[in-house]
C-alpha cells in the first residue's frame, strides 16, 4: 500500500508531504527528485512513471507542472496508484478551482484534510468530491486564476497528458461565490484528440480519435440528467481487425471501437435509444471515454515539398489546407519540421498578405516552427523556406528532414460526429432552468505527415 | 474565512515558539485555531514544534471538527517522540470514540491507530471493538483499516482480542465500502503472516462478487486482487467467475480494468473450451487497447503488462498491431515499450507495414529510440525467415544515409542475421565494408571484425581490412581486441599466406606480451599453442560450424513468465521481475523501538554504532580482530562451491590512478597479510574488508620490499557470493623500494554475483606495471555486510520468528568462546550491526535475542545462550535464507572471539 504521498514543484520543492505508514525514510522526496532529474537509463533520458530505488517504489504523474508522487514498499497495483494520483489532482482542483503551486500552498490545511479522507493507512478510500464534501470542513481560499503568472515551462507538462487537461472552468465546486448563491450551471464538453499519420504520398496510414465526454456540474441538489447521443451509434466492430474499413465504409453511422463509462452512469436505456442517465456528482469527471478508428475526414491536409537548389541549398514548401466548413475556425496552430543537422541558415517567405503568422528556425534542434493564430475552414496557407547547408547532403534529403507534425485546437468541431442530441435536467420546479453548456473541441494528438 | 493559509508560514522576529504558545492558550477560539494552523505549517516544513505538545493537546477537547483534525494531525506526528505526554491525549480519544457524531468516532479510532505508542495502543482495543460494530458504515470502514494498523504494531494483540474474526464478519457487511476495507485489511494481514488467516472460499467468493458491483472503484481493485488468489475448483466455476468479472472491463478506471484482466487470465488457465477462451480473448482486446488512450503514465504500465500477455497469448492482440505504432508525441518510455510489442506482434502478414514504421522511426531525432528501431528491424529479420530479405534491404537503405550511429547499430544486427541465416546474405558484405572507417563504438567494431574474420575467404582484401585495425590494437577496448585476435587467426587459417602470417605474429605478440588483460592473453596462448602444435586441429576448433542463433524477442523463460502473469497489474509486471526481487520489508529502517526495559548499556552501544563502524569493524575490542587468514574450525564453506575460473572472469581492467591520502590511525590492528613478500617478489599485500558509515571498503596495505619502484596498481575481484566489486578504481601511488601505502577501496555489492552455493571465498587479482599478476584469496565475513538498519522492533522480531518454519532454525555451539559480560557483548555486537532486542534469564543462563540484516535485506534472528564467564556459547539463528547460515556462523565466530 501507499507509504507516502507528496507533491513537488518543478524545482523539487516539497509542497505537500504526507506519510501514511512510516516505513519509507523521510528523505524520499529528495531521492525521488534527484533520480527523475538526472535520469539516465538504457532507454532514453526521461524517467518512466514507475521505478524502484533501494527497495522503495516511486510512482509519479505530472499534472499542471507539478509532480504527484506516491512511494510504496509492496508489490502494489501501479495503475491503481497512477489513477489515484490523477484523481487526487482532480479533487484538489475541484476544491480549489485552480491547481498550481500557489493555490496548494495557500490551502495546505484543506489539502491535508482532504488527503486524510482520500487515503487511510495507504489505502484509497474515496476520490469523489461529492462524498468528500460531507467529511471535509475547511473552506477553500480561492486563488484568482486571472492574476496567475503564465505557466511558462510548466505548460510543457500539460501537453503530455492525453486526456483533455480539463475544462476552462476555474471555479471551485465547493466554494460559494462572492454574493452568496452559486450560479446553477452545468458544463458538458465533448473533447476529441485526433491522431493521423499521412504517408509521403498523402495517403492516411493510421487515424484514431480518443474522445471523452467531460462533465462539470454546479447544480444544487444533484438532479438526474439524461444525455442523448447519436441514435445510430454502434459500439464494437465485430470480428476481425478493427482496421477492417470495409465494415464501416459508407453510411453515416458513428462506430466506436470501444468505450467506457463513469460509475455514476446508468446504461439501462443505452442499448435502446443511446441515452445515458446519471446523477452527476459534484466535481469534474468523464462521463464516457471512447475510441474510434473509423474512417473520418482529417481536418487538415499538410504537404511538404523539398527541392534541391544546388549542392548546399534546398527549398522547402509547406502547404496546409483546412478541410472543414468555413463557419469553423481553428486556432493556435503550430507546424514544425526537423531539418538536416547540417542546416545552417533558413530564410522564410510567407504569402503576401498573411497575418498572424510566426516563423522560426530553432537552431538548437534544427527545427522549423510555423505558428498561425487561426485558420478559417476551407482556406489554404503556404510557407516557403530556403535552407543553406554547411556540407553537401547525402543520398536523399527527404530521409534526413521531417516528418511534419502539427498541433491545433478546433472549437465547435468534432471529427467523429458523435453528438449530444440533448441534455435533459430533471426539473425541480417550473422556474428552474439552469445554464447548460455543451461544447465541442478537437485537438491534435499526434498529427504527422511523413516525407 | 479571510486571509491565506500561507501567512502561517511567515515568521516573526520575536521567538516563534513562545509566541505560538501564547496564542495556543488564548481564550479566543479563532486565535487558537490560527495558532494550531501555524504549528502545523511549521511542522510540514520540517521545523521542530514538539515543545508545544502540551499546549496543542490542550486544544483537543473541542467540538470544532476542523480544529480537532488539526490537533490529531499534530499528534500523529509527535506522539512517538513524546510517548509520555501522548498519554495525556488518551482520555480525549476514548471519549471521542463514543461521541454521538460518527465522524468524531471514526476520527478517534483512525488517529489512535496511527500513533505507534504502546500506551495508546493498549487503550485502542476497546474503542476499536465498539467501532467495528458501529451502526454507521463510515465508522466501520475506518475501524476495519484500523485492525490492519494495530496488527502492524502488535499482531498478538489483534489475535488475542479476536479482531480477526470480527474483521472476517465484516466481509458479509451490507455496506460495500466496509467489505472492501475489510478485504484490504485481511489481505495485508495475510501478507505478513505465515498462518492461513484469510483464504477465499467459495462462500466468500460469491459474497465478494456481489459486493464488487456496488463498491467504489478502489474497493473493486481490492476485491479483484484478493479474488485473484482464488483457485476455482473446475472449468465450470472458472467460467462463472469470469462471467461475473467481465463487466469490469468496461470501467473507466484503468486499475479496475487491469485487475479484471488479471483475474480473467488466471481463470482462463482452467477453462478447457477453446471457444470460450477465444471469446474471452476477443472481449479483452478492446479494453486493453483503450488503456493506450489514457495518460502516458498509465499507457506505460499497460504496455509493460501487454508485453507479458502477448508472450503467453499472442492471439489476443494479433490484429491490433497498428495501435502500437508510435505517436509523434509519445514520451520516450512509451515509444520504447511500443517497439518491443511491435516486434512481438510482427508476423508475415503485417511485416511490410511494420518495416515501414521502423524505417520512419530510424530517422527520428532521439538517438536511443533510433538505435532501438534499427535493432528492431534486425530482430524481425531473425524472427521471420520469410521477411529477412526485406528487413535486410531496409537496413541497407538506412546504412546509405550514413548517419553514424545508425550504421553502427545496423552492423551489429546484421552480424546476428548472418549467424541466424548462414551462407545466405553474405553478398551485402561489400556494402558494409564501405562504412568501415566510420565505426567508433566497440560493439559495432567488434561485430564488423567478426564478419571480416568469419567470411575472410570471400572478402578479397580481408587482410588489408584487418590490418587497418591492427595498428590501434593496444588502445582498443577488450571486446574489440578479442574479436581482432580471433578474426586474425581465422584469416590465417583460411589464407595462410605471407601477409596474414605476419599479422598473426603481431597480434599474438600484442595479445600475450603487451597486454594486461588475462582473458585476452589466455585466448592468445591457446591459439598460439594450437597453431604451433597442430594447425589442422586449430582449423577444427576455430572454424567449427557455429550453432544457429534464434529469435530472442520472447526473452522471458516460461517459468518466470508464468510467475509474472500471475502478477499482472502489479509492480512485478512493470519491472518484469518476480516480487521477491524488489520487495523488502524494511520497516526497521525508520522505526526505532520504544522498549522501556531497554538496557542502558546497549542503548549507548547502539547509538554509538556509527562511530564504531568508522573505526573498522574489529576495533570495539582489540582481541576481536577477525583475521581472515585464520583457519575456521567449524562449518567450512560448502565444498561443492566450484572455484570459478578466475581468468575467465577478469575482464575490463581499467581505471585512472590517483594517489590516496588516507590517514592511518595507529590504534587500528594490523591488517592480515594475504600476499607475503616471499610470494610476491618483494611485494607484500595485507588487506581486509571493513565497514564504515554503512559502506564496505577494502582496506589495503601495500609494502614494497623489492628493489624496483612499483606503479600502475590495479585490482580485480572474481565473481563471489555477494558480487562484491570495487566501485571506483584502486588508487595507489608509485611505491619506491622500501616504502608502503594504504588504500581504502570503496566496494559495491551485487556486481558480478557468483551464482553457486554461498561461499566465503573472495578471489583477488592485483597487478602492477613491473610484476606478473598476483592472485590471492580472502574471506568474506558476513558481519561486514550487516546493515545499520538491521534493528528489528520487538513485535516485528517475534512475528518474523514465528512466521519462519522451524526448519529454518539452525543452531551451533561454540565450545571455546567465553562471554565475560553481557553488556559488553551487546555493545560489541551492536558495533557490527548485530542489534540487541531483548534478554532473559533461564536458570543461570543468559539468553540474548538479537537481529541483523544481511545483504539483500535478508534478516537474521539470533538467539545466543551462554553462562557468563563459562566457556561455551550456543547460537541459534532463524532466517528465510538458511543457505546463508554457515556463512553467518563464521561471522559470529569471529565476532564472539
Amino acid at each position: 500500500m501507499i507509504s507516502q504521498f507528496f507533491v513537488l514543484s518543478q524545482r523539487g520543492d516539497n509542497i505537500v508531504f504526507r506519510d501514511y505508514r512510516g516505513e519509507v525514510q523521510k528523505g524520499s522526496a529528495e531521492i525521488f527528485f534527484r533520480k527523475v532529474k538526472f535520469w539516465k537509463g538504457d532507454e532514453g533520458e526521461e524517467a518512466p512513471p514507475v521505478f524502484n530505488v533501494d527497495g522503495v517504489n516511486y510512482i509519479h504523474v505530472k499534472v499542471a507542472g507539478l509532480l504527484f508522487v506516491a512511494t510504496t514498499r509492496v508489490n502494489i497495483s501501479p495503475s491503481l496508484i497512477l489513477e489515484l494520483l490523477q484523481r487526487i489532482a482532480r479533487v484538489i482542483k475541484d476544491y480549489l478551482g485552480v491547481l498550481n503551486e500557489d493555490s496548494l500552498r495557500k490551502n495546505f490545511v484543506l489539502v491535508y484534510e482532504l488527503l486524510d479522507e482520500v487515503i487511510d493507512f495507504g489505502y484509497p478510500q474515496t476520490t469523489s468530491t461529492e462524498v468528500l464534501k460531507s467529511y471535509v470542513f475547511n473552506e477553500p481560499i480561492v486563488v484568482d486564476a486571472g492574476r496567475l503568472p503564465p505557466l511558462g515551462p510548466a505548460a510543457m507538462f500539460m501537453q503530455g497528458t492525453k486526456r483533455m487537461p480539463g475544462t476552462a472552468v476555474t471555479k471551485s465546486v465547493v466554494a460559494n461565490e462572492p454574493g452568496g448563491r452559486k450560479r446553477e450551471e452545468i458544463f458538458v464538453d465533448i473533447i476529441e484528440k485526433i491522431s493521423v499519420t499521412f504517408s509521403s504520398s498523402g495517403y492516411i496510414l493510421t487515424s484514431e480519435i480518443d474522445g471523452t465526454i467531460q462533465m462539470k456540474s454546479y447544480l444544487t441538489g444533484n438532479p438526474e440528467i439524461r444525455l442523448a447521443l447519436n441514435e445510430d451509434l454502434t459500439i464494437g466492430r465485430g470480428g476481425g481487425s478493427i482496421y477492417d474499413y470495409a465494415s464501416s465504409a459508407g453510411g453515416g453511422a458513428v462506430i466506436l471501437d470501444d468505450c467506457n463509462f463513469h460509475e455514476s452512469v446508468h446504461l439501462d436505456s443505452f442499448d435502446l435509444d443511446r441515452t445515458l442517465t446519471l446523477v452527476p456528482p459534484d466535481g469534474e469527471f468523464s462521463v464516457m471515454n471512447y475510441r474510434t478508428t473509423q474512417e473520418f475526414k482529417p481536418p487538415f491536409r499538410v504537404n511538404a515539398f523539398i527541392e534541391e537548389a544546388g549542392a548546399f541549398k534546398a527549398e522547402v514548401t509547406l502547404k496546409v489546407r483546412a478541410d472543414f466548413a468555413s463557419s469553423v475556425t481553428a486556432n493556435t496552430i503550430l507546424i514544425s519540421m526537423p531539418f538536416p543537422a547540417y542546416t545552417t541558415r533558413v530564410s522564410f517567405e510567407l504569402e503576401p498578405g498573411a497575418v498572424g503568422n510566426t516563423t522560426d528556425f530553432k537552431e538548437s534542434n534544427k527545427r522549423l516552427e510555423w505558428g498561425l493564430k487561426k485558420i478559417v475552414g476551407g482556406s489554404e496557407h503556404t510557407l516557403r523556406a530556403k535552407l543553406t547547408f554547411s556540407q553537401e547532403f547525402h543520398v536523399n534529403i527527404t530521409r534526413e528532414a521531417g516528418p511534419v507534425s502539427m498541433t491545433f485546437t478546433i472549437p465547435m468541431y468534432n471529427a467523429s460526429r458523435l453528438q449530444v442530441r440533448y441534455l435533459q435536467i430533471a426539473k425541480k420546479s417550473k422556474t428552474y432552468n439552469p445554464y447548460r453548456w455543451v461544447r465541442y473541441v478537437s485537438q491534435a494528438n499526434s498529427y504527422v505527415a511523413r516525407l | 474565512m479571510s486571509g491565506h493559509d500561507s501567512k502561517y508560514f511567515s515568521t516573526t522576529k520575536k521567538g516563534e515558539i513562545p509566541e505560538l504558545k501564547d496564542e495556543l492558550n488564548s481564550q479566543y477560539k479563532d486565535k487558537k485555531k490560527d495558532a494550531v494552523k501555524k504549528v502545523i505549517a511549521a511542522m510540514t516544513v520540517g521545523k521542530d514544534v514538539s515543545s508545544l505538545f502540551t499546549d496543542v493537546v490542550n486544544c483537543m477537547q473541542t467540538e470544532n471538527l476542523e480544529l480537532k483534525k488539526l490537533v490529531y494531525l499534530y499528534l500523529i506526528n509527535y506522539a512517538k517522540s513524546q510517548p509520555d505526554l501522548a498519554i495525556l491525549a488518551v482520555n480525549t480519544f476514548v471519549k471521542d470514540s463514543q461521541d454521538p457524531n460518527p465522524l468524531i468516532r471514526a476520527l478517534a479510532v483512525r488517529t489512535m491507530g496511527c500513533i505507534r505508542v504502546d500506551k495508546i495502543t493498549e487503550y485502542l482495543c476497546d474503542p476499536l471493538q465498539r467501532c467495528l460494530k458501529d451502526d454507521d458504515p463510515y465508522v466501520r470502514k475506518t475501524a476495519a483499516i484500523c485492525v490492519a494498523k494495530l496488527y502492524d504494531i502488535n499482531a498478538e494483540l489483534v489475535e488475542d482480542r479476536g479482531f480477526l474474526d470480527t474483521l472476517k464478519d465484516l466481509i458479509s457487511d451490507n455496506n460495500p465500502m466496509v467489505v472492501a476495507n475489510a478485504v484490504a485489511a485481511l489481505a495485508e494481514i495475510q501478507e505478513s503472516s505465515s498462518r492461513p488467516i484469510f483464504e477465499v472460499t467459495s462462500h466468500t467468493l460469491s459474497k465478494l462478487l456481489t459486493a464488487l458491483n456496488e463498491c467504489t472503484e478502489w474497493g473493486q481493485v481490492f476485491i479483484l486482487d484478493a479474488l485473484s488468489k482464488y483457485k476455482a475448483a473446475d472449468a465450470r466455476e472458472a467460467e462463472n467467475i469470469v462471467e461475473r468479472v467481465t463487466p469490469r472491463l468496461q470501467h473507466a478506471n484503468c486499475a479496475v480494468v487491469l485487475s479484471a484482466v488479471k483475474m480473467i487470465l488466471q481463470q482462463m488457465e482452467l477453462i478447457i473450451s477453446t471457444d470460450v477462451v477465444r471469446n474471452l480473448c476477443k472481449k479483452m482486446a478492446p479494453p486493453l487497447v483503450t488503456l493506450l488512450s489514457a495518460e502516458p503514465e498509465i499507457q506505460y504500465v499497460a504496455l509493460r503488462n501487454i508485453n507479458l500477455i502477448v508472450q503467453k497469448r499472442p492471439t489476443i492482440l494479433a490484429h491490433e498491431i497498428k495501435v502500437f505504432f508510435c505517436k509523434y508525441n509519445d514520451p520516450i518510455y512509451v515509444k520504447m515499450e511500443k517497439l518491443e510489442i511491435m516486434i512481438k506482434l510482427a508476423s508475415d502478414r503485417n511485416i511490410d507495414q511494420v518495416l515501414l514504421e521502423f524505417k520512419e522511426y530510424a530517422t527520428e531525432v532521439d538517438v536511443d529510440f533510433v538505435r532501438k528501431a534499427v535493432r528492431a528491424i534486425g530482430r524481425c529479420a531473425i524472427k521471420l525467415e520469410r521477411a529477412a530479405e526485406r528487413c535486410i534491404s531496409v537496413l541497407l537503405e538506412l546504412i546509405k544515409i550514413k548517419v553514424n550511429y545508425v550504421v553502427q547499430e545496423a552492423i551489429i544486427v546484421i552480424k546476428d542475421i548472418f549467424r541466424r541465416y548462414p551462407n545466405t546474405y553474405e553478398s551485402i558484405i561489400a556494402t558494409l565494408c564501405e562504412s568501415l572507417d566510420t565505426l567508433d563504438e566497440p560493439e559495432a567494431k567488434a561485430s564488423m571484425i567478426w564478419i571480416i574474420g568469419e567470411y575472410a575467404e570471400r572478402i578479397d582484401n580481408a587482410d588489408e581490412l584487418l590490418e587497418s585495425f591492427l595498428e590501434s590494437f593496444p588502445e582498443e577496448p577488450p571486446l574489440v581486441q578479442l574479436q581482432l585476435l580471433t578474426a586474425t587467426v581465422k584469416l590465417f587459417l583460411k589464407k595462410p599466406t605471407e601477409g596474414p602470417q605476419q599479422m598473426i605474429q603481431v597480434v599474438l605478440n600484442n595479445a600475450t606480451v603487451e597486454t594486461d588483460n588475462p582473458d585476452l592473453r589466455d585466448r592468445a596462448y591457446i591459439y598460439w599453442r594450437l597453431l604451433s602444435t597442430d594447425p589442422e586441429a586449430a582449423k577444427d576448433v576455430v572454424l567449427a560450424e557455429k550453432p544457429v542463433i534464434s529469435d530472442d524477442s520472447n526473452q522471458l523463460d516460461s517459468s518466470l513468465l508464468d510467475e509474472l502473469l500471475a502478477n499482472i497489474a502489479t509492480l512485478a509486471s512493470v519491472y518484469h521481475k518476480p516480487p521477491d526481487a524488489f520487495v523488502t520489508r524494511a520497516k526497521s529502517a525508520v522505526q526505532r523501538p520504544e522498549e522501556e526495559e531497554y538496557p542502558d548499556g546497549s542503548e549507548t552501544g547502539y547509538s554509538e554504532t556509527p562511530s564504531h563502524a568508522t573505526d573498522a569493524v574489529p576495533s570495539a575490542s582489540g582481541s576481536a580482530s577477525a583475521a581472515p587468514t585464520r583457519q575456521v574450525p567449524v562449518s567450512p564453506p560448502p565444498a561443492a562451491a566450484p572455484v570459478p575460473d578466475l581468468l575467465g572472469d577478469l575482464i575490463g581492467l581499467d581505471g585512472a590512478l590517483v594517489p590516496v591520502e588516507e590517514p592511518m590511525t595507529p590504534s587500528r590492528p594490523p591488517l592480515p597479510v594475504l600476499l607475503p613478500a616471499s610470494t610476491g617478489q618483494g611485494l607484500q599485500i595485507s588487506a581486509q574488508l571493513v565497514r564504515r558509515d554503512g559502506q564496505i571498503f577494502y582496506s589495503m596495505l601495500f609494502e614494497n620490499n623489492s628493489q624496483v619502484p612499483l606503479d600502475g596498481f590495479m585490482i580485480q575481484f572474481n565473481k563471489n557470493t555477494f558480487g562484491l566489486a570495487p566501485s571506483s578504481p584502486l588508487q595507489v601511488p608509485q611505491l619506491l623500494p622500501g616504502s608502503s601505502a594504504m588504500a581504502l577501496l570503496p566496494m559495491a555489492m551485487f556486481q558480478h554475483v557468483f551464482s553457486g552455493p554461498p561461499s566465503t571465498l573472495l578471489q583477488v587479482a592485483i597487478k602492477n606495471n613491473q610484476q606478473p599478476v598476483w592472485y590471492f584469496n580472502d574471506k568474506l565475513s558476513l558481519h561486514i555486510f550487516f546493515t545499520e538498519d538491521g534493528k528489528m522492533e520487538r513485535a516485528n522480531f517475534l512475528e518474523t520468528w514465528k512466521s519462519l518454519p522451524d526448519s529454518n532454525e539452525i543452531s551451533k555451539d561454540f565450545p571455546t568462546h567465553v562471554i565475560k559480560s553481557m553488556d559488553a557483548t551487546i555493545e560489541h555486537l551492536a558495533a557490527s550491526n548485530v542489534f540487541f532486542i531483548a534478554k532473559r534469564r533461564n536458570m543461570n543462563q543468559e539468553v540474548l535475542y538479537l537481529s541483523a540484516k544481511g545483504p539483500r535485506g535478508i534478516p537474521f534472528l539470533i538467539e545466543i545462550t551462554a553462562v557468563v564467564g563459562t566457556p561455551g556459547v550456543k547460537c541459534a539463528v532463524k532466517t528465510p535464507n538458511p543457505e546463508m547460515v554457515p556463512l553467518f556462523f563464521e561471522g559470529v565466530d569471529a565476532l564472539l572471539k
